[in-house]
């Protein structure tokens, strides 16, 4: 076998990456296909009240005949997250901005986002009712003081790795505090702010729901809370599943975004 | 101690002393309350490539630092030209490469070779900056990489393209602090050639810190050693090879004496409070 003329002097192969992306996806949708099947099943062996675990079938039949209103939910929770996203990446970046930039400032104003960071802010929900009333306005408030943080943090973590030697290029030949942050330090921080933006895309969809269950006359939150009052589980269910759909869709934005934004970064899936 | 200082400012003859570019005078460094540094005096004369060698923490980068202006001295002071270092720095007069060439990743090799003299000259556009750029990567022999990005080129081409973003400032003076420090065997010979075929085209002067005795002798003209706790100069070296050298030179035979004697200077260097 050894004394074979070696033919085939082709890179090995590992996967081709369709298989491979197959190869990846497959277990997770094939879990995914045996729960629902199980779920089913259990409920119509169990005979388990519809308004306890609804089975799959009743949610699909409830997505169904609720449609129109689920999708107008649905745009509406989306314009929310989409709106607060918005802001909370602003507020973000430009709270780090100045904590780099202005020194004292910075001194000042980050031992007061930390600790910020500990209330509880899902207990400020009723507050930005209080304060807000029941429209976009509170939704918003609500986003942006869970999601700013990591957008803050991600930032300032990477304006602040910069090397030093770069810096002490960068001084020899009298670069500017404002050219070293914007020239360097910003650049430098994209990756890491792409990250913390991906994790706010996340904490994003948490708030808009937070928010339309401590007052909302609509939206999926609002949806999912009338539902459970009325004991009808499998529009609860109908209107989570559209929920999840949401946060994927806004987290793969959010990495679609990063591919644009820093297409130099190093990508995790290339190990 | 102190004599073999002056002896090291000393070496060569008094009448070209004025032809010194840079020359520093009793420098000491404290740096958290340790001396690192202990009354250096050093000459560099213009167009001469000198190197500093010595163990690991006898100071040799606090002292290029000095003389970059990174560093204030605690004591004495450094002259390039006439002026303090910071002043030549921002005058562009002094370039600097590290070990790490530490390129800006979002840029491309062109952009990143220019984009210290964009700060530091803002009346040039930005085609000048790419002309200066294209001219200083075709010097350090990238000039078909221009439009790669960092992550795309290798260790020892982007410590090629840091050499050319140093030469791009036109500096009298080239520091540089372990530049090949992480490259492989084969790409340090390589880029220590190129470095003295860039030194004699330029008629730069070149400071190198390093802890290779073959590149010492290969490269350099004068060699400092350095010894530990404090970092003081214990001995100089001339290497009276001839130039152009390249790598058949580490046959010669003098070579090979030189890379012994420079070894035994090292192995005194060593020991603390400098009994050589």
């Amino acid at each position: 076998m050894s004394d074979q003329p070696i033919t085939d002097l082709s890179e090995p192969r590992l996967a081709s990456s369709w298989s491979a992306a197959t190869g990846s996806w497959l277990p997770a949708v094939i879990l995914l296909l045996v729960t629902i099947v199980l779920w089913e099943a259990a409920v119509r062996i169990f005979a388990i009240s519809a308004f306890i675990i609804p089975a799959p079938s009743e949610i699909a039949k409830s997505l169904a005949a609720q449609w129109g209103t689920l999708m107008q939910a649905t745009l509406v929770t989306a314009g929310e997250i989409l709106f607060g996203f918005l802001v909370s990446v602003v507020v973000g970046i430009a709270i780090a901005l100045v904590i780099v930039r202005f020194d004292w400032l910075g001194r000042a104003l980050y031992p007061l986002v930390v600790l910020f960071q500990n209330v509880p802010k899902v207990a400020l929900a009723p507050i930005f009712i209080l304060w807000f009333g029941y429209g976009l306005a509170p939704k918003i408030g609500l986003i942006l003081v869970i999601a700013f943080f990591p957008v803050t943090l991600s930032m300032l973590a990477g304006m602040q790795s910069v090397d030093r030697s770069l810096l002490a290029l960068m001084n020899s030949v009298g670069a500017s505090p404002t050219q070293i942050l914007f020239r360097i330090r910003v650049p430098h921080s994209l990756p890491n702010l792409m990250a913390g933006t991906k994790i706010a895309a996340t904490l994003s969809v948490i708030g808009a729901i937070v928010g339309e269950f401590a007052g909302a006359s609509d939206g999926l939150g609002y949806v999912i809370q009338f539902a459970s009052t009325q004991l009808d589980t499998a529009l609860v269910f109908a209107a989570l599943l559209l929920v999840s759909v949401l946060g994927i869709a806004f987290y793969y934005a959010a990495e679609i975004l990063e591919r644009i934004v820093v297409p130099w970064a190093p990508k995790f899936s290339q190990s | 101690m102190r004599i073999e200082t002056i002896r090291a400012a000393g070496d060569r003859p008094a009448h070209i002393r004025h032809d010194d570019l840079i020359s520093a005078k009793g420098i000491s460094v404290v740096i958290a309350r340790q001396l690192i540094l202990q009354n250096i005096d050093l000459s560099v004369p213009k167009g001469s490539f000198v190197s500093l060698i010595g163990p690991s923490g006898c100071g040799k980068s606090t002292l290029l630092k000095v003389l970059a202006g990174l560093v204030q001295p605690t004591q004495g002071s450094v002259s390039i030209a006439g002026l303090a270092p910071v002043e030549a720095a921002r005058k562009r007069m002094i370039g600097l490469v590290f070990q790490d060439a530490n390129l800006l990743p979002w840029k491309n090799a062109v952009d990143n070779a220019s984009m210290l003299l964009g700060i530091a000259d803002k009346s040039l556009s930005r085609s000048d900056l790419r002309a200066r750029g294209q001219e200083m990567l075709e010097l350090v022999g990238l000039g078909d990489s221009a439009h790669k990005r960092p992550n795309e080129l290798s260790g020892g081409m982007r410590q090629r393209v840091a050499i050319a973003r140093a030469l791009a400032l036109d500096p009298a003076v080239l520091l540089m602090d372990e530049p090949f420090g992480a490259l492989d065997a084969i790409t340090r010979d390589s880029m220590g050639q190129s470095l003295l075929e860039i030194w004699q085209r330029t008629g730069k002067t070149i400071v190198l810190v390093t802890h290779s005795i073959d590149e010492a002798i290969h490269l350099s003209r004068h060699v400092h050693v350095l010894g530990i706790k404090p970092g003081r100069i214990t001995e100089s070296l001339d290497i009276a090879l001839p130039y152009p050298r390249d790598l058949s030179v580490t046959e010669d035979p003098e070579f090979v004496r030189l890379v012994v004697q420079l070894r035994t200077m090292l192995r005194s260097s060593h020991q603390p409070g400098g009994a050589s």
